[in-house]
């Protein structure tokens, strides 16, 4: 019945109508004079939901005749896109304040995307899958470009747009195929459709545009062109936002469609997903090497980053994608901690992104540095830090479903990538002297910043749980 | 109490430990270096009550559960090589602590020291007790990382940059290619614990994968312990303070690679490859450590390069996969232990008190100094090799295995390098005595040196105790803990174990032993002169083509990254493009094509007529891309082409909806036509339009061969269902009109709102536009191009108005007759938008302004109203939202005839489509009159009858 299916889909009818009536009464009221509240709403909100999705779901309900799937699948993205994004926005807002990019647009843009993206990772149906995408997609346009009077900004935005589009085309395309093929867009009758451990040719190049269309969302090699730029461009809370929440989304949604409704053949698109995961990881660990703007290093590093998650696709095992919600979980959580240091970076109170002003960042701030440096390790997959468990999990999938060279490559890829987050390491501890980088003194940014760093160490006594969750998640997707 | 439960304390301890001269950083350093060596003491007496049972012959073994998923659990395992390490480890460490007590000034932050320290001692001495591989890895990783903190402590001396830059680059780097090599062990044993892994040696050395499991293994290994290619770190980590110097650099980290590969060796030693890669590299490192050993003139590099040079005799015993080589090893790894360590601390104290470390300022201080001499020469004869001290004993163990080891075939090639390498340790031991302590007592040391106090050499000197006692005693000192490592390392009772000691008879180990001592000193006579040829040959720099290799990768990274992103986004989509082709193809070639189940149509020749014409107006219009008029005009064509594809394929209601679409559009663009520029773009060169041609037709032909593919077999179709449900479920037998307002319905309503919600948008960004500069570049419009005199043409205006009634009961008829015949409320909206846009090319804006009535801003409004409130009424019937509802009605003077409620939604449809279109319209004509046209705001007017008032007032 209607309500059922309402009751189920109630957390994302409650963000949506959040953000409608946030943007009519800013509108009315004081416009970017209450963006500050809205924005600690949401941030309120985003935590509420997240504990509600977190703590009160239980089971597999599939809403709107499949339509729509609530699941443990579904709640271990939600919960990761719903706090990440609430750490975010949480330590974007003196940020944008001070540069006057605080708009009351912003926490409803975001809010709308990540309805999107929890339309996302619950998509049961080709058709609510791109709801979901361009719900998220279109939010994220228009926040790629916020800052206006930027040529960057707005370039980035445009650059942004008009590939996303070309991606959402493919993806449609895709759709379009696979609905032809089988007849139905629902997940569960479309694997149905390849259930002789084969995809026919017709789903076959439908699955391709699909992962394609997806790989783009997911910033995988070679459709990965619009990251640098768009990191670079965009302000940096933003960039911290794209590298972190719709990341999970895309990849959750990736698995979602993969192993729902093309569960039954991961042969065939196995190989497509790990050629894309290898080269990710390459283009990223050796195109990053180069750079000297952290926040381009980072697009490349999240490239890279991809690739390994993807790896734990590739494998199309229950255990890869443990791997996967695994390394994303830590992969949020690094992020935000590596984006909370880069927003305190700043020099007269300007914000500076310039790698080499990090030269003997250790002397001026040994606490931070310290923090950045345990970020960074964890980063480069070095042991014992957090970031080796996720790299070794995936490492570990790929390995066992026969992909051993992805898992050499996956290794030779982030000892070329360890290079560069080293040589950040190194700056910070044994650089040139220099003039001394100031720091951003926010609380928020500063206990994120030490929290993250606290995890990557703390969090390998037993990962806080989230293994258990992120198998159990895996669970009711591969079967 | 089972002592295995030692084992986890044993390897906590020092982490605890590390907290407490952390928090008490300015507690002073002998509190701090308590502290520090109470949990060092706890567990050497840990590890001595644990000793009993491992010398009885058993491995202590715990484990607890950690991440089992990931195979990773916390289990440690003692036999006698761990029991060695351990033991090393722990005691060095006591030993360093009690030297860096003395070492460090007041100045130096002791606690931060310390609290490194402890961190270090914990991380290896996890690695020599993990029993599982991945714990130990964790452990390796924390050694480089504390050791990166050690190295850092000295944060001032500018030298020490590059060596700790390098030193974490490199090792940090073999130690994540070491996790792959671990990956492979742990699946071919099927556990990631390292008792069933070296178990399994069998299964490893016979798997498809034990090569490349070995060589990433030793990835991790080499680096650790510098052997070549990757030796160059370790004499460039030198700038750290010397005990960070003493305890990593020659005791203990260094010493984990050997660790690993002597762990390792039952599970991968003993084939063809190991030996070529293990004792080959061995051999390379001993000989080439040696000979750069011998021309540093920095105490330190001098030591650190010999410290490579021992590591790599060491690597080459454990390479040569002999039992007598791997006790040759291990008793070699305590004896370096005992000197190098020692002579460490000596280098330290020099430089403690002279202020310098280079030997050429250096000498004379045999009697500045007496106590540090004695303690330099005895550590310094032991490491020379010469009998009596401990360092002969193991070098004779090794030039003995040297001697009858093969190498491909040749007999002589490892025994003569083996010798080198003897005569050059020889040489530069002595050097190291000879030119520090013997000559003349100088008078311009930068400072006065004498004796430190006793508890700076305290730690030296009883090392060179145990160099004596060993070298004299062996098998009464060290002999059992020998046999029992080395029995731990080959992981099975030793065959041929004999009891250490001096005299062997004469060997030809002692013949090579002696031929390298006087060798030695003929060099050592010969030094001035070979110094000079060694500084005039060029030679390769490790530490030069290290930076230009890292220059290479980055310019070569570059490169990459400037080729794949130089910014325009015509690359992107490019890349992209291509890409998907590609798996598109891949996929195609790989799966298996069905044969076509649907013969092809015959083709009249007007399909071929229409055919024709879309191909060439396409066509056209990339030739004709400049001008813009006449690309509308062919793309119009096109549109037509395809509604008359519709007809002919018997779908009018889709050709009706096409060509009114098509007509709108066409006509808006028209408008907007003239406020481009009136410039084109350069255009790209030839290359680049070949092959962006190539790239189109590509994908062009692609898709058009998928669809054609498509089309060739049979599918399912969902048409049939419309079709039987369009009358019964939806009360209308046209069934695009059935699936827009009914099946479809939710799909429409959403759609008008978007349409409506495009048009406030079009209008709200013209708002916004207009009050920025492009305004002021409209307003200062120059129109090169002739106008026509003749703006309102009597004709076209009479005409449209006369059309206008009409086209407006053709809409209205379209309307009405929708649900069953074509048409529809989306075409209504349409004709009617037509309709007045002709009104206004003819007539002006300003004129059909005038006789607005209805605001179009209303118009969306009402329309999407109407059409919400339609879908909402059904919920009065207890209904889904949109459910439709039809009844049959006759009126008398008419016919009976259909209402369904889709009409009223309908309705709004049409009149969210026509505000829509006529809002973007007024948006057009906006610009035009900021652009200065006229006719926009002065309404047209021809009054013929004013005309005629006017001529007859005249003539009257």
């Amino acid at each position: 019945m209607i309500s059922a299916d309402l009751n189920i889909i109630a957390p994302e009818i409650v963000l949506a109508v959040f953000a409608m009536l946030g943007l009519v009464a800013a509108v009315y009221s004081g416009k970017d004079r209450v963006a500050g509240i809205l924005l600690w709403a949401t941030v309120a909100l985003f935590l509420v939901v997240a504990a509600w999705i977190g703590l009160n779901g239980q089971g597999t309900n599939p809403a709107f005749g499949g339509m729509f799937m609530d699941d443990a699948f579904s709640r271990f993205a939600k919960v990761i896109i719903l706090l990440s994004a609430a750490a975010i926005l949480a330590m974007s807002k003196d940020y944008m304040e001070r540069r006057d990019l605080l708009r009351f647009e912003y926490p409803v843009l975001v809010t709308l995307a990540i309805v999107g993206m929890m339309m996302m990772v619950s998509a049961g149906d080709l058709i609510a899958l791109y709801m979901g995408l361009e719900l998220q997609s279109l939010a994220l346009y228009v926040v790629a470009s916020l800052r206006r009077d930027s040529v960057k900004s707005t370039e980035a935005g445009l650059k942004y747009f008009v590939l996303g589009a070309l991606s959402s085309g493919l993806l449609l395309y895709g759709a379009s195929l696979a609905y032809g093929y089988a007849g139905t867009t629902l997940f569960s009758g479309i694997v149905v459709a390849a259930s002789d451990g084969h995809l026919s040719l017709g789903l076959l190049i439908a699955v391709v545009f699909i992962i394609a269309g997806l790989g783009f969302k997911v910033s995988a090699v070679p459709f990965h062109m619009w990251t640098p730029d768009v990191y670079e461009g965009s302000p940096t809370p933003i960039t911290a936002f794209f590298a972190t929440a719709p990341k999970v989304a895309a990849m959750a949604l990736f698995a979602r469609i993969l192993h729902d409704a093309f569960g039954q053949a991961p042969g065939d698109w196995g190989q497509v997903i790990a050629l894309i995961a290898v080269l990710s990881m390459f283009l990223g660990s050796i195109a990053a090497i180069g750079q000297r703007n952290i926040k381009r290093l980072m697009a490349y590093s999240s490239i890279a980053h991809m690739g390994y998650a993807l790896m734990g696709l590739a494998a199309g095992t229950e255990f890869g994608v443990t791997a996967l919600l695994v390394y994303m979980a830590i992969y949020v959580t690094m992020n935000v901690g590596t984006f909370a240091f880069i927003l305190t970076m700043e020099r007269d109170g300007q914000p500076v992104t310039d790698i080499d002003s990090l030269n003997m960042y250790s002397k001026a701030h040994p606490g931070r540095a310290f923090a950045m440096l345990i970020l960074l390790f964890s980063l480069a997959g070095v042991p014992p830090m957090l970031g080796f468990f996720g790299k070794f999990y995936v490492l570990r999938a790929a390995y066992e479903a026969g992909f051993v060279w992805l898992a050499l490559g996956g290794v030779l890829a982030s000892v070329i990538g360890a290079y560069y987050y080293l040589r950040i390491v190194f700056l910070m501890y044994f650089g040139k002297e220099q003039e001394e980088l100031g720091v951003d003194r926010s609380p928020i940014l500063y206990g994120l910043l030490m929290t993250s760093a606290a995890i990557m160490l703390i969090g390998i006594v037993n990962m806080f749980g989230v293994e258990g969750a992120a198998a159990a998640a895996a669970a009711t997707l591969v079967n | 109490m089972n002592n295995a439960s030692l084992l986890p304390i044993m390897a906590l301890l020092p982490f605890l430990g590390a907290l407490v001269p952390g928090l008490m950083i300015r507690a002073g350093r002998t509190a701090c270096a308590t502290f520090t060596a109470v949990p060092t003491i706890l567990a050497l007496v840990m590890l001595g009550l644990c000793a009993p049972d491992v010398f009885r012959g058993e491995v202590l073994q715990i484990e607890f559960e950690w991440l089992p998923a990931l195979g990773l659990s916390v289990s440690f395992f003692l036999d006698g090589l761990g029991l060695l390490f351990a033991g090393m480890i722990l005691f060095v460490g006591l030993l360093i602590t009690l030297y860096a007590r003395f070492y460090l000034s007041g100045d130096d932050p002791a606690g931060q020291f310390f609290t490194y320290l402890l961190l270090f001692q914990g991380a290896m001495l996890g690695i020599v007790l993990s029993n599982n591989i991945l714990l130990l890895l964790i452990f390796w990783e924390l050694t480089s990382l504390s050791s990166f903190l050690l190295i850092g402590y000295w944060t001032h001396l500018p030298e020490g940059r590059q060596g700790a830059r390098m030193a974490l680059t490199v090792t940090g780097m073999g130690g994540l290619s070491m996790i792959a090599g671990m990956l492979i062990l742990g699946n071919i044993a099927g556990s990631y614990e390292l008792t069933d892994i070296l178990a399994a040696g069998d299964a490893i050395k016979s798997s498809d994968y034990y090569l490349p499991a070995l060589l990433l293994i030793l990835g991790g290994a080499f680096t650790k312990s510098a052997q070549f290619p990757f030796h160059f770190w370790l004499p460039h980590a030198m700038a750290a303070p010397t005990p960070v110097s003493a305890y990593l650099h020659s005791a203990t980290m260094v010493k984990a690679g050997v660790f690993l590969m002597a762990r390792m060796w039952p599970a991968l030693a003993g084939t063809d490859a190991w030996f070529y890669a293990v004792g080959t590299v061995g051999l390379i490192t001993m000989v080439l450590g040696a000979l750069i050993a011998l021309f540093k003139d920095d105490l330190k590099a001098l030591l650190a390069f010999s410290t490579v040079s021992h590591l790599g005799l060491l690597t080459m015993m454990l390479g040569f996969g002999t039992e007598a080589a791997a006790i040759g090893a291990v008793f070699h790894i305590i004896n370096h232990l005992t000197f190098k360590a020692a002579l460490f601390m000596t280098a330290g104290i020099v430089d403690h008190e002279a202020h310098t470390r280079d030997i050429k300022r250096l000498g004379g201080l045999r009697h500045l100094m007496p106590i540090t001499f004695v303690i330099a020469v005895i550590a310094g004869l032991s490491m020379a090799g010469i009998p009596l001290f401990n360092g002969f004993l193991s070098k004779e163990l090794m030039l003995e295995e040297a001697a009858h080891t093969d190498w491909r075939g040749s007999h002589y090639a490892v025994p003569i390098l083996a010798t080198l390498g003897a005569l050059l340790s020889v040489a530069y031991s002595f050097r190291f005595i000879s030119h520090t302590f013997f000559g003349p007592v100088r008078d311009d040391y930068p400072a006065k040196p004498h004796d430190p106090n006793f508890g700076m050499w305290a730690a030296p000197g009883l090392l060179v105790v145990l160099v004596l006692l060993i070298g004299i005693f062996p098998q009464a000192t060290v002999g059992p803990l020998v046999e029992l490592a080395a029995t731990a390392v080959v992981g099975h009772e030793l065959h041929h174990w004999h009891d250490l000691k001096i005299w062997h008879g004469v060997t030809p180990a002692l013949i090579m032993s002696a031929i390298a001592v006087l060798g030695g000193l003929i060099l050592l006579a010969l030094h001035r002169p070979l110094e000079r040829l060694w500084n005039a040959v060029p030679r390769p720099e490790a530490k030069v083509i290290f930076d230009h290799v890292v220059g290479w990768a980055v310019a070569g990274s570059d490169w990459i990254a400037h080729k794949t992103h130089n910014g325009a986004i015509s690359r992107y989509l490019a890349i992209f493009v291509v890409s998907t082709l590609a798996l598109g193809a891949i996929a195609a070639s790989g799966g298996g094509l069905a044969p076509a189940t649907r013969a092809l149509l015959p083709v009249p020749p007007l399909a071929w007529i229409g055919f024709l014409l879309l191909v060439v107006a396409a066509i056209a219009v990339v030739l004709l891309h400049r001008e813009r008029f006449l690309s509308l005009i062919l793309i119009s064509i096109v549109g037509l082409g395809v509604s008359g594809g519709f007809v002919y394929l018997s779908a009018p209601d889709l050709a009706l909806t096409q060509i009114s679409v098509e007509t709108v559009t066409i006509m808006l663009m028209l408008l907007a036509l003239h406020f481009l520029p009136k410039s084109t773009p350069a255009e790209s060169g030839i290359f680049r339009r070949v092959r962006d041609g190539a790239i189109a037709l590509g994908v062009g032909g692609a898709v058009a061969s998928l669809t054609f593919a498509f089309l060739l077999r049979d599918f399912s179709s969902i048409s049939e269902f419309h079709l039987t449900q369009s009358k019964v479920g939806g009360g209308g037998t046209n069934v695009v009109n059935v699936i827009l307002v009914d099946f479809r319905g939710y799909d429409t309503f959403g759609e008008i709102i978007v349409l409506g919600i495009a048009g406030l948008i079009i209008y709200a960004l013209m708002h916004a536009l207009l009050d920025g500069p492009a305004a002021r570049r409209l307003r200062n419009w120059e129109f090169t191009q002739e106008r026509s005199r003749d703006r309102h043409p009597m004709l076209m205006v009479i005409a449209t108005r006369v059309m206008l009634p009409m086209t407006a009961m053709v809409g209205v008829y379209i309307f009405l007759r929708g649900h069953n015949e074509p048409g529809g409320g989306f075409v209504a909206g349409l004709i009617i938008a037509i309709a007045l846009l002709m009104q206004y090319m003819a007539s002006g804006f300003g004129w059909a302004q005038e006789r607005q009535r209805i605001e179009y801003h209303a118009m969306i409004g009402w329309g999407v109203a109407i059409a919400g409130l339609t879908g909402t009424a059904a919920w009065l019937f207890g209904k889904p939202f949109l459910t439709s509802s039809f009844g049959y009605f006759h009126i008398p003077p008419i016919e009976e005839f259909e209402l369904a409620t889709a009409m009223a939604f309908d309705l709004g449809v049409f009149l969210t489509v026509l505000g829509a279109v006529m809002l973007m319209l007024y948006s057009l004509s906006r610009i035009a009159r900021y652009a200065g046209e006229t006719v926009n705001t002065a309404a047209m007017d021809y009054d013929p009858s004013q005309g005629i008032r006017e001529t007859t007032e005249e003539e009257r």
